[in-house]
C-alpha cells in the first residue's frame, strides 16, 4: 500500500497553517492542483535547489514553519546540503521527500540512481537531522502528521509515492516548456515577500 | 649594529591586501545581515573574523556553492540581506543556481569571489593577462552571464564593495566583487 503525491499534498496542506512551503518536481505539480497558497514557492526549474531555498527561509522566519517539498532525484542532486541544513540546526524546518524512485515520473519514467536502495531517512539521520522518519502510506501520514509537526526538527520525512505512467512516446513526442516555467520562481519570491512584509527592502 | 632585517617575499605583496576588518565594516555599512558560504583560501582571514561569531554577521556554512546561493535566494525571499563568499572555481560550480535564482528569477546576489590560484607575479597586473585559467576566466564568463563586477584589488578599492552590493539592488539581479590577492590578518 503507497500513496499518492496529490493526496499527500492534499493533508500536508491541511496541516500547514502559517507555514512557508517550498516546492519542487512532482509535490510542485501536485500543489498546483490545490488553491493559491501565496506563502508558497516553486523551485523550478533548479532541480535540486529546494531544500536549501528552504534552509534559508527558514532561517529568516525562525518563528514560522517552513515546509520543502523536494523529490528523491532532486534530494540525491545536492545531497550534501542534508549536512547544510543539519549544521544550521533551523528548529522550524520539516524537509518531506515525495520518493517515486522514479526521474521525469508521468513523462519518461527513468529509474533514479539507488533507487529502492539508497536509504535517505538513515542518510538525513547520519547528517544530524533531529528527527529522521519514512511513511509509506496515506492513513500513517494522517495519524503520524501532527506528532512530526510538534516534534524535533530539523525534521526529514520520506514519503514513499506512486507514479504516473510515462506520457512521451511516439504519440507524444516533446512537450515544450513555458515561458512561466522561468518567471515562475522569482514571482512567487516577491509575492512571498510582499504577504511577509519584506518590501521595505527593496525600496531601500 | 645588527643589519636591517629583510622584508619577507610574502610580505611585499601585502600591498594588495584588504584588511578583514575593513571588509567587514562595508558589509556593515551596507546593511548586509547573513553570509552564506563555501570558504575561499583567500578570504581565511575574512572567514576567521565571521567564524568568530563577534562580527555581528550570521554566516551559513554550505557543502556546495549552489547551496550557498540557494540559501542565499531563500533568505532573500525572507527579507534579508545577504552576502555569497565562494572562490573562483566555486562560482563555476554553481553557475546553474546563479542562471535560476540570480538571472531568471531577478533576485539581486552579492558574490564576494577570491581569485584563487593568482600568481603573484600578476599583482598589479589586468587578471585577463593572468597564466591560469582559473583566474583569467572568471571576468569574461561574468561579462558573458551578464554578471557586472567590480575588482577588490587593494585597499583603494574599498569603496567598490558598496557600489557591487548597490548595484545588485539597483538591477535586481547578480554582481560580483572580485577578491585579487588574500585578505589582510
Amino acid at each position: 500500500m503507497t500513496m499518492k503525491t496529490l493526496d499527500a499534498c492534499k493533508l500536508l496542506d491541511t496541516h500547514r497553517g502559517d507555514a512557508i512551503v517550498v516546492c519542487t518536481m512532482g509535490a510542485m505539480n501536485a500543489l498546483d492542483k490545490l488553491p493559491v497558497n501565496p506563502l508558497a514557492m516553486a523551485c523550478v526549474p533548479l532541480m535540486g535547489g529546494a531544500a536549501s531555498i528552504g534552509l534559508g527561509l527558514a532561517l529568516a522566519w525562525p518563528e514560522r514553519k517552513v515546509f520543502v517539498f523536494d523529490g528523491d532525484a532532486s534530494l540525491l542532486m545536492e545531497l550534501g546540503g542534508l549536512v547544510s541544513i543539519a549544521h544550521a540546526k533551523p528548529k522550524n524546518l520539516f524537509h518531506f521527500v515525495f520518493n517515486n524512485s522514479i526521474q521525469f515520473a508521468g513523462l519518461g519514467n527513468l529509474d533514479t540512481p539507488g533507487a529502492r536502495r539508497a536509504d535517505m531517512v538513515a542518510m538525513a539521520s547520519a547528517c544530524g537531522f533531529d528527527s529522521s522518519q519514512r511513511i509509506t502510506n496515506l492513513e500513517d501520514l494522517e495519524a503520524r502528521l501532527p506528532s512530526v509537526l510538534n516534534g524535533p526538527a530539523p525534521s526529514f520525512v520520506e514519503l514513499v509515492v506512486e507514479y504516473d505512467n510515462p506520457s512521451l512516446g511516439i504519440e507524444n513526442p516533446a512537450v515544450e516548456m513555458t515561458d512561466e516555467r522561468f518567471s515562475r520562481m522569482g514571482d512567487e519570491i516577491r509575492r512571498i515577500r510582499r504577504h511577509l512584509g519584506c518590501d521595505a527592502e527593496i525600496r531601500s | 649594529m645588527s643589519a636591517p632585517e629583510k622584508e619577507s617575499p610574502m610580505k611585499q605583496f601585502s600591498k594588495y591586501s584588504v584588511p578583514a576588518q575593513a571588509m567587514i565594516d562595508a558589509f556593515k555599512r551596507c546593511g548586509i545581515e547573513y553570509v552564506t558560504t563555501v570558504p575561499d583560501m583567500v578570504q581565511i582571514a575574512l572567514h576567521q573574523i565571521l567564524d568568530g561569531g563577534e562580527s555581528g554577521l550570521r554566516v551559513v556554512h554550505c557543502t556546495t556553492e549552489d547551496q550557498a546561493i540557494e540559501v542565499a535566494g531563500g533568505l532573500y525571499a525572507g527579507g534579508k540581506k545577504v552576502a555569497v563568499i565562494v572562490q573562483n572555481q566555486g562560482f563555476y560550480a554553481g553557475i546553474n543556481s546563479l542562471r535560476a535564482l540570480g538571472l531568471d528569477s531577478k533576485v539581486p546576489l552579492f558574490f564576494v569571489i577570491g581569485q584563487f590560484g593568482r600568481e603573484f607575479s600578476n599583482l598589479g597586473s589586468d587578471p585577463r593577462d593572468s597564466k591560469r585559467r582559473v583566474v583569467f576566466l572568471l571576468e569574461p564568463l561574468l561579462e558573458t552571464l551578464g554578471v557586472p563586477s567590480w575588482r577588490l584589488e587593494g585597499p583603494d578599492d574599498l569603496p567598490n564593495i558598496e557600489a557591487a552590493w548597490q548595484a545588485s539592488r539597483d538591477r535586481s539581479g547578480p554582481t560580483a566583487l572580485i577578491v585579487g590577492h588574500f585578505v589582510g590578518w
